[in-house]
């Protein structure tokens, strides 16, 4: 492994519940700053793994390093708290808040969680982000006024704004139209190549797959 | 209603802030009792008489008004709307009752501090003979007769008076109720002498026979039994010739040698009346306050006028 | 805290008719137990002012409550009538000052009540504008009255006929407004008040007509003999008063007989009172009603009521408060996705937690704020709201 890595995982084991479904990865290590799909057939435990490596669920043994961090070593509330500085997710669904602004959305992450401050550097830094991704003029638009496309965008601006080191996209491009696919795609490419934030997506999509620098196949991982 | 549903309408109809107020008036809530005990009772009359009967009992615990204006008559007087106010703000007020002030029927007057100073003899009312009377309808109601005023004018009734403004003013003004006492006895006395003065005056002259120009003397002329026939003139006109017709007609109906005047006739009538053997008695009926002297100088007066005349009879 | 209660403030405001009829159903099931209760109190506390500054109401035989209630409040039917003579035999007895009420005839809806000048003492009424009636014709208007006739001092008012079809008996008398009363805060606000002679006069007792006496008058002459005239049915007679008639106004009869509803009497202390109530205890026609203790009976029946009411309330206010939960459970559940993502995304637990249950005291406070404002207006305005309801 390169020190460089800025995710390891060793001898990972997760299974949900008493269920049948098992994660078992001996080992696995992503460069930082790297963009990394994982592929594979569903149910092979691809956002799983996000979640993982995200602390959103902890494994049954093993050990998961993000950022330097022992995630599943962390308490619930640790985990939360590096969650919400460190890793950005971006949903298939989107999952905006209806009852919320764009500007609100975006600046969502900033007012559930109190490891972050909302302050006027950070409300300007929205502003940027959003004129970035040309949303800069719906500012006040509630997401039921905004296309698929429109809404990805200000989704991944949510994502982004505290400046992950991780950012996480899972089948990002699964309900879009093939021009705003690409239009999200260049957003986060170009925010991975600006920002040197390490970007991992889950996706089935072929077009998607051959953006990324590397491809993990799930087909090993699945037992 | 059901009592639930008077409940409802007491309940939704009794809303309102405080303000109801309590009885006003002094300490024991009668507002004829209002004032502090040192202020004198503001009474108001309706003629003369009474005026002088309230001064007599009074005494220092009343001051005594009148709504009529000097020089007018309070016969015919009727108040105006300050006179009204005033009479509604009085501790007292004294009416003479037997229809004397009509004004009174259609005049607002507080129920509690009124007093009719005659009522205790309202049965005793002497109606005028041969006043007009009006009915709706043969057997609708009816109007009465007209009232003789001139109760005062018989110190037995007078006194009756007497004794009525004086409970109504131990009643205002209880802790003063002996001077009120005291002066009623006063007042009694000279009542009583002046009966007796008439009562010796005309004992000897029951019979003489007299017109009387108006009812005022209806009430003298019961008490002590006059021979008196009424026959209305009135001595501020001169006598028409019916008028004199009427007149000369009586006294030769009734060999009547004096008519009773309430004050000198005008015009000629009285050199009329002397040239055919026909003297004038006038006896005034003090209903306004006198020029000089009170109501019992104006008596003794009167008294004196009849020494004189009758003094000429056999 | 301050971000949880902007975000709640915004889920409120994105599901407005929710959170409104949330609100609404809240505040009305708070305030409805305590402004019934702060509105039956005032009642209660006006009725029981009104009533014991009224000692004592005679009457003619009959139901006490119907008899207080013509006389304090000018309302329900008129009880039958006594006498003036009683109000003359209450004032022989030296025991109390009296005040005299005739309260049957109405004038566009509000009641005409005859009584005496001292009523005004006796009820501390101030003459706003204008003066007190001194004579026959004149009325004096409670404020409310005045104001919702748009009615002046020197204006008139036409009496009400109780019967159309009684041409013969009381007929319409056109009155003369002479003063306005300030404002009370009482029934007192709602009558005409005139004198008692005035009422006798709208009853057809009292009359004026042209002198019969006098010739240009034959034509209402039926026969005349003497000195006794009798009118006819033809004579004119007039439906007001003014200073240029009212001499011609008369009474016929004798007044010993003529009506009153009722006689107030103001005895100076408590053994007046009782000797007084003591004179007339087996009297077979009149009835003596203490107004404090009818009233107090009916207050207790309108709490009794009160009490159900509350109790129904309570009831319905605890299934409201159920169905207020389950409609938050519900929310909830509708909100798991939202609630997943914010976890995902790592919003903390306390401030997820925290934003789920802020819409539910976001509400259940506001409903708790509105609940008290409402009881605090009502115990301002919440008897000129139920005036203004009963007039409608």
């Amino acid at each position: 492994m390169t020190s460089d890595a800025v995710i390891r995982i060793r001898d990972l084991e997760f299974r949900y519940g008493e269920g049948d479904f098992r994660l078992r990865i001996p080992e696995l290590s992503i460069q930082s700053a790297s963009s990394v799909a994982f592929a594979g057939p569903s149910g092979s435990g691809k956002t799983t793994l996000l979640h993982l490596i995200a602390g959103i669920v902890t494994p049954i043994q093993g050990r998961i390093a993000t950022a330097g961090v022992d995630v599943s070593a962390l308490s619930d509330r640790d985990r939360r708290g590096f969650r919400i500085r460190h890793i950005g997710l971006v949903f298939q669904e989107f999952e905006l808040l209806e009852y919320l602004s764009v500007l609100d959305n975006v600046l969502l992450p900033y007012r559930i969680n109190p490891a972050l401050d909302l302050t006027q550097e950070v409300v300007e830094r929205a502003h940027a982000l959003t004129e970035q991704v040309g949303m800069v003029d719906k500012l006040r638009r509630a997401p039921r006024q905004l296309s698929q496309g429109e809404r990805q965008r200000v989704a991944v601006c949510r994502a982004v704004l505290a400046e992950p080191r991780v950012l996480m996209a899972d089948e990002p491009t699964g309900n879009l139209d093939p021009l705003n696919k690409g239009k999200v795609l260049d957003i986060l490419f170009d925010y991975q190549k600006t920002s040197g934030t390490t970007l991992l997506t889950v996706t089935h999509d072929q077009d998607v797959l051959e953006r990324f620098e590397r491809v993990v196949d799930f087909k090993e991982f699945h037992a | 209603m059901s009592r639930l549903g008077i409940a409802w309408v007491v309940l939704l109809v009794g809303c309102g802030q405080p303000g109801d107020g309590t009885t006003t008036g002094g300490a024991d809530g009668d507002p004829a009792a209002g004032l502090a005990a040192n202020d004198a009772l503001s009474v108001y009359v309706v003629n003369y008489p009474l005026e002088y009967f309230a001064e007599r009992i009074g005494g220092e615990h009343v001051d005594v008004r009148s709504p009529v204006p000097d020089g007018v008559s309070s016969a015919s007087f009727s108040p105006d709307t300050d006179a009204i106010a005033a009479l509604q703000s009085a501790d007292l007020i004294l009416l003479n009752g037997a229809t004397f002030a009509k004004w009174v029927e259609t005049t607002a007057l507080p129920t509690t501090r009124t007093f009719d100073t005659s009522a205790s003899f309202s049965d005793r009312y002497v109606t005028v003979e041969n006043a007009v009377v009006h009915s709706h309808g043969p057997e609708g109601e009816h109007s009465h007769g007209e009232t003789a005023v001139t109760t005062w004018l018989d110190p037995t009734l007078a006194l009756e008076q007497a004794r009525a403004i004086r409970d109504a003013l131990a009643g205002a003004r209880p802790d003063a109720r002996a001077d009120f006492d005291a002066g009623y006895e006063s007042l009694a006395a000279d009542l009583q002498a002046l009966d007796e003065r008439f009562e010796e005056i005309t004992r000897d002259h029951l019979d003489v026979p007299l017109i009387a120009s108006s009812s005022a003397f209806a009430y003298l002329a019961r008490r002590y039994e006059w021979n008196v026939h009424t026959v209305p003139v009135d001595p501020d006109h001169a006598l028409d010739d019916d008028g004199w017709h009427d007149l000369t007609h009586a006294i030769e109906d009734h060999a009547v040698r004096h008519v009773l005047w309430t004050k000198s006739p005008e015009g000629d009538t009285a050199a009329r009346l002397e040239s055919i053997g026909v003297g004038g008695i006038v006896f005034s009926p003090c209903t306004d306050r006198p020029a000089a002297g009170d109501y019992l100088s104006v008596m003794e007066s009167n008294a004196a006028t009849l020494v004189r005349t009758f003094a000429d009879e056999p | 805290m301050k971000q949880t209660l902007y975000l709640a403030w915004r889920y409120l405001a994105f599901h407005r008719v929710k959170t409104m009829i949330l609100l609404l159903s809240i505040t009305l099931i708070l305030f409805l137990p305590v402004g019934l209760r702060v509105l039956v109190n005032q009642s209660s506390l006006q009725l029981t002012e009104r009533a014991e500054a009224t000692p004592l109401v005679f009457g003619s035989k009959g139901s006490p409550l119907e008899l207080s209630l013509n006389t304090l409040y000018f309302r329900s039917d008129f009880p039958e009538p006594m006498g003036h003579e009683e109000q003359e035999r209450i004032l022989e007895t030296g025991l109390a000052p009296v005040v005299p009420m005739y309260v049957r005839y109405h004038s566009q809806g509000h009641p005409i009540v005859g009584t005496s000048i001292e009523y005004f003492e006796h009820r501390a009424l101030a003459v706003g504008a204008g003066r007190l009636f001194a004579k026959l014709g004149e009325c004096v208007l409670g404020a409310r009255v005045a104001r919702s006739l748009g009615a002046e001092v020197g204006d008139a008012i036409i009496s009400s006929p109780e019967n159309l079809f009684d041409l013969a008996g009381e007929y319409p008398l056109k009155m003369v407004i002479v003063g306005i009363l300030d404002h009370a805060d009482s029934p007192d606000d709602d009558a005409i008040f005139a004198d008692i002679k005035t009422t006798w006069i709208i009853e057809g007792i009292g009359h004026g007509h042209q002198d019969v006496s006098e010739q240009d008058a034959t034509s209402a002459v039926l026969s005349r003999e003497d000195n006794r005239i009798v009118a006819n049915a033809s004579i004119v007679q007039f439906n007001e008063i003014t200073d240029e008639n009212v001499g011609a106004f008369h009474f016929h009869g004798d007044i010993s007989h003529f009506p009153l509803t009722a006689v107030i009497a103001f005895p100076p202390d408590q053994k007046a009172s009782a000797l007084l109530q003591g004179r007339y205890q087996s009297d077979e026609s009149i009835q003596v009603a203490r107004p404090s203790e009818v009233m107090g009976e009916l207050l207790d029946t309108i709490l009794t009521i009160e009490s159900f009411i509350v109790a129904g309330a309570v009831l319905v206010g605890l299934a409201t408060l159920a169905s207020a939960a389950l409609v938050f459970s519900l929310s909830l559940r509708l909100r798991r996705r939202e609630i997943e993502t914010l976890f995902k995304i790592g919003g903390s637990r306390a401030s997820v937690i925290s934003l789920m249950l802020s819409e539910m005291v976001v509400v259940l406070v506001s409903g708790v704020v509105l609940a008290g404002v409402l009881t605090v207006l009502t115990s301002q305005y919440g008897a000129v709201l139920v005036r203004a309801l009963v007039r409608m």
